[in-house]
């Protein structure tokens, strides 16, 4: 059998590209992510590893707040420790090193970097230094308040030489500064597409931080002592009131490798879930082909068994050659993502993110897992039709034509509408107060049962959906439905790719639909200003405060006020809370106070929703301990209840809580209420001028700040969008194959119509319809399923505040559209064949 | 009064390879077809019977030598204006498969004048449904019929769209004799009642009695012909032949 079985796979060539094209697709994704996430991982690993080479120690405060989604807000340590971690023996040289917020601004006024979306935007401090970080390039470290260093890819992205003027924005508004310098990172122009701004460790103080204070201190031994001796020594000679600890250059190292490597696996995760999905969907393709093969060699098979085959023998054939197929196929899929690997940092690197070079990083994990993951997926998709090869009549080598056999059997059926009713039920169950955790289980019986009953719909779906191309096409458009339907099985597995990718696109896109809409009617109730100032730098640096103040004094504006955010500690765990302005709130910004006034809110106070007071059972003049960022702890009593958490959440405090402190305020978005009477023309002029002042936020009218609220969630679309293109992919590639494969079946069906007339474009026709049928086929299914799994999904989220389900409409209109050209482009190859069959010997083979 | 020539072959030639390993298929042919006639081609194995009927049909290029049909000169002709010709003016009935098994007998019956976005003479179609005896069986679709119901659909597709000539490649091959003999009436009265000009080729004697003409091929040349055969002349001629 093996001798048949390798025979069989080398005198068929193009049926094993075939076959292994969906194996390379599907495991393609699986080593391109594989490596990719390594090779990412190995870089930032690099990279840390050159920054700290030649720091031996590393002081820092032990005060730190841990909030959600693993943000850090580590309190700053005094400066004057500065001096005397100097004086402990062993110690070489020292530097007083700042990591804050400042943004360049670019010669055309404009920042530099994308603001939010891309990488962060620092302010540090640079100066000689033995285990410098920074190393000058051109001109020197700057000297005096007026003097800025930039790094060199920042330098070069802005224009900048050295004696020009550079606009920068940090904690203490915006400055000019003379470029006197450019400094590289280590090996590299910028670590990672960071912008940075270095100034004298008294300008980064005052400039950036607060004055007395820095982040950490990074120390050079002299030598004379070990790492750990060296790290030892200046913890003893601090006070320990300070609360500060010393890590040693190795420990500090691996703590930011870790903590990277964290916040990679988080985007390692992400990508090779969508390569496993992208491997299911793959894997409907390979099981299609598998059977569509063994159809077409019934007569062959049956041959086999005539002559004295087993059925044992003839279904193992068919699995030597699926362990072939998966075998190449795979090792093919692995090169293939190491390519596609590359094309990812190339797309990362036009994306601005410049990435050190450290050479592709391929792990012998990737290659294994690829190999087998490959492997085990070819088979087992080939399992079932090598068995019914198998049971194949000798008789069947008579037959004339060898059609894939179509039987639904009953037992399909219900076994499909069982799974979809259990699914319900329990997705039901959820719904009337089980745990969502339930929720994932009914989704994946409601997909498996519509996958299951796929052939029993496609067949009426099918010609439901050919009737347009019936009426617009006539006899070819008939021939084109008739064939979509012909084979129900096989047309539900080509559409299942499409059905997959379009179920769970059209789901995200109903979520995302219904929190636009939610945020809409959120921003529309509590917004009452006509403009608003947004900034995108979320957690990291924001408005100044005083850009509200300032826009406050101007003639034109009735009212301005600034919403910020603060990182604290209550009860040992972070929170967030939103900070207003209470003498500027009012008419502005609305809470929608149920107890309270705005001018209750004092810095020994603090106001809490509405739902917050209902769980916890607080009451007005009830206490709240907050511990801020530099340790300090705040005892605030409750005086107001508010019934908007949408925006604010669970805590609201007063801006000027954090006055006697070393933590620094950012207010994320001013609203302004005009006087009455003010044009829209003028407000804007004089508005953006203050802005522009700052360098930073966006001027945007109230519907425009709506709009751009609810617009964040085009984000996640984005992502999301990617997925569907690696299913688009696969679907694409599913219906070519399906396609070819029918193309070569129906062989002596073309030759008869080309010789009792049809034109070869005629022949495209039909092939290209029955493409766009197979493919909205799916589309519809998939977008029935997905505005279903998205009402379940938003209604499971109903705890998240959100409350209103939105079909989305527009997606579902483009995913159509998409599904109409998918099914154009998938048939252009197989159409092009299809004029190609030989009339001649298609009608004189008896 | 010698009826026109539906089709005409002149100097004919297929040769297949060159040099030493050329083969002669078809070797400077000339014959016509007249309207209104039944023909048979007849000849053993590879005498070149079934290329003559494909070259003269537009199904397969000659190597040297011009064809017309309906006066029409179909060398000169490009695919796209040869599919024309085919679908318009030549009908087809094959030995086997010769209906698109997703279309009614019905669809089948019109496939060459729906390609053509052609209604086609409604009553002319009707008459020829009534001949060949498939009122009831228009709906149905190709594997619901039996092999001969098959066959006279093929043979009322061939006559639908009133072509100027007929190919028929060994209609009867895949029949019993009674199916097959019915078949041959059908055709016959095609052209004695409908008016039909009729090329069939076959080897066997019996069906090419049914024409009045039959054209002999051997080696890929003229052998011979006959003019209203029975199936005694036809064997004795075959016999004369050396066959």
């Amino acid at each position: 059998m093996w001798r048949i079985a390798l025979k069989g796979i080398l005198g068929r060539k193009a049926r094993l590209v075939l076959t292994s094209l969906a194996v390379i697709l599907g495991t393609s994704f699986l080593s391109g992510t594989a490596v990719f996430s390594a090779t990412l991982n190995r870089t930032f690993d690099n990279l840390f590893s050159d920054v700290f080479r030649n720091v031996d120690s590393y002081v820092r405060s032990t005060q730190v707040i841990e909030a959600d989604f693993g943000a850090q807000e580590r309190q700053r340590i005094p400066v004057e420790l500065v001096d005397m971690v100097k004086q402990v023996p062993g110690v070489a040289d020292v530097q007083a090193d700042i990591q804050a917020f400042a943004r360049i601004i670019g010669k055309d006024g404009k920042p530099l970097g994308s603001e939010g979306a891309g990488p962060p935007t620092f302010g540090g401090v640079g100066q000689e230094f033995k285990g410098a970080l920074w190393t000058i390039s051109q001109g020197r470290f700057a000297a005096g308040p007026n003097e800025v260093v930039l790094d060199e890819a920042s330098a070069k992205a802005g224009k900048f030489v050295l004696n020009d003027k550079v606009k920068v924005v940090a904690q203490a508004g915006s400055r000019e500064f003379t470029l006197v310098g450019i400094a590289s990172y280590g090996d590299v122009r910028s670590p990672g597409g960071a912008t940075f701004a270095l100034f004298d460790l008294t300008t980064a103080q005052e400039f950036l931080a607060k004055p007395g204070f820095v982040d950490d201190i990074l120390v050079s031994g002299d030598g004379s002592l070990s790492d750990e001796e060296l790290a030892k020594a200046i913890n003893a000679a601090i006070p320990s009131s300070y609360k500060t600890e010393t890590l040693t250059g190795a420990q500090i190292t691996k703590e930011t490798q870790d903590q990277i490597g964290t916040a990679l696996s988080f985007f390692s995760i992400l990508l090779s879930t969508f390569s496993y999905i992208a491997l299911g969907v793959g894997s409907f393709v390979i099981y299609n082909v598998f059977s569509i093969s063994a159809a077409q060699r019934q007569r062959e098979n049956a041959l086999l068994r005539a002559i004295g085959a087993s059925k044992k023998q003839v279904t193992r054939a068919l699995m030597i050659e699926s362990v072939v197929v998966g075998l190449f196929g795979s090792t093919i899929g692995l090169f293939a993502g190491i390519g596609l690997s590359k094309a990812l940092s190339a797309l990362l690197k036009a994306a601005g993110i410049d990435l050190p070079s450290g050479g592709l990083v391929v792990p012998r994990s990737a290659i294994i897992s690829t190999i087998v993951v490959g492997l085990i997926v070819t088979v087992a998709s080939a399992w079932l039709p090598a068995r019914r090869a198998g049971r194949v009549p000798p008789l069947a080598a008579m037959r004339e034509t060898a059609i894939e056999v179509v039987a639904l059997s009953r037992r399909r059926t219900l076994f499909g509408l069982l799974l979809i009713a259990l699914g319900t039920a329990t997705i039901l169950a959820v719904t009337s107060g089980a745990s969502n955790k339930w929720l994932g289980l009914g989704i994946l019986f409601v997909f498996s049962g519509t996958i299951t009953l796929g052939p029993v719909i496609a067949r009426p779906v099918a010609l439901m959906l050919g009737k347009p191309a019936e009426k617009l096409r006539g006899v070819t458009g008939t021939m084109a439905r008739q064939n979509s339907a012909r084979n129900p099985k096989r047309t539900s597995r080509t559409a299942s790719p499409v059905l997959i990718g379009v179920a769970l696109v059209t789901a995200v896109a109903a979520l995302a639909a219904s929190i636009r809409t939610q945020l809409d009617g959120v921003f529309t109730e509590q917004f009452k200003g006509d403009y608003a100032i947004s900034t995108d730098a979320r957690g990291f640096g924001g408005l100044s405060p005083s850009l509200a103040d300032d826009i406050n004094t101007l003639p034109e504006v009735e009212r301005a006020t600034g919403i910020g955010l603060l990182t604290v500690k209550i009860d040992g765990k972070g929170q967030y809370l939103t900070t207003i302005n209470p003498a500027t709130v009012e008419g502005v910004f609305d809470l929608g106070l149920v107890s309270g006034t705005y001018a209750d809110l004092t810095p020994e106070t603090i106001f809490v929703s509405q739902k917050y007071a209902k769980n916890n059972n607080a009451k007005l003049g009830d206490t709240i301990q907050v511990s801020l960022a530099d340790a300090q702890v705040k005892t605030l009593a409750i005086a107001g209840i508010y019934e908007f958490d949408d925006i604010a959440g669970k805590y609201t405090v007063s801006r000027d809580l954090t006055k006697d402190s070393t933590v620094i305020n950012f207010d994320l978005g001013v609203y302004i209420k005009l006087k009455s009477g003010v044009s829209d023309q003028s407000a804007r002029t004089v508005l953006q001028a203050a802005v522009d002042k700052y360098g930073q936020g966006t001027l945007l009218s109230k519907r425009e700040y709506i709009d751009k609220q609810s617009g964040q969630v085009n984000q996640l679309l984005g992502l999301i969008y990617g997925l569907l293109f690696l299913s688009v992919i696969i679907a694409v590639v599913g219906i070519i194959i399906t396609l070819l494969l029918s193309v070569f079946e129906r062989q002596r069906e073309i030759g008869l119509l080309r010789a009792v007339g049809m034109t070869k474009s005629q022949v495209r026709t039909t092939v290209r319809w029955e493409s766009v049928i197979t493919s909205l086929l799916g589309a519809v299914v998939g977008i029935v399923l997905g505005v279903g799994l998205g009402w379940v999904i938003v209604y499971a989220l109903r705890d998240q505040g959100l409350s209103s389900f939105s079909v989305p409409v527009g997606s579902t209109v483009s995913i159509l559209i998409m599904a109409f050209i998918i099914g154009v482009l998938a048939a252009v190859y197989p159409a092009w064949r299809a004029t190609r069959v030989n009339l001649l010997s298609a009608i004189t083979t008896a | 009064m010698t009826n026109p020539s539906a089709a005409t072959a002149t100097n004919v030639s297929k040769i297949y390879g060159h040099g030493d390993s050329e083969v002669r298929a078809l070797d400077n042919v000339s014959v016509q077809f007249e309207t209104g006639k039944f023909t048979a081609i007849m000849g053993p194995s590879g005498s070149g019977k079934s290329t003559l009927m494909h070259c003269m049909a537009g199904l397969d290029e000659m190597t040297q030598g011009s064809v017309t049909i309906a006066e029409i000169d179909i060398a000169s002709l490009k695919d796209k204006e040869l599919t024309k010709l085919r679908r318009d003016k030549i009908g087809f009935v094959f030995q086997s498969f010769n209906l698109v098994p997703t279309l009614t007998a019905d669809e089948n019956i019109r496939l060459p004048l729906l390609l053509g976005n052609n209604k086609g003479n409604e009553e002319w179609i009707q008459k020829v449904i009534n001949t060949v005896h498939l009122q009831d069986r228009l709906t149905h679709r190709p594997s619901e019929l039996s092999g001969g119901q098959q066959q006279r659909v093929a043979v009322a597709r061939a006559l639908a769209s009133e072509p100027a000539i007929i190919f028929a490649d060994e209609p009867t091959g895949n029949l019993d004799s009674t199916t097959g003999n019915e078949i041959l009436s059908f055709m016959r009265k095609a052209v004695d009642e409908l008016g039909q000009t009729i090329v069939m080729v076959t080897h066997d004697p019996v069906s090419a009695s049914y024409a009045d003409r039959i054209v002999f091929l051997k080696d890929g040349k003229i052998a011979g012909e006959l003019q209203q055969p029975t199936p005694e002349l036809v064997l004795d001629y075959m016999k004369n032949l050396g066959h």
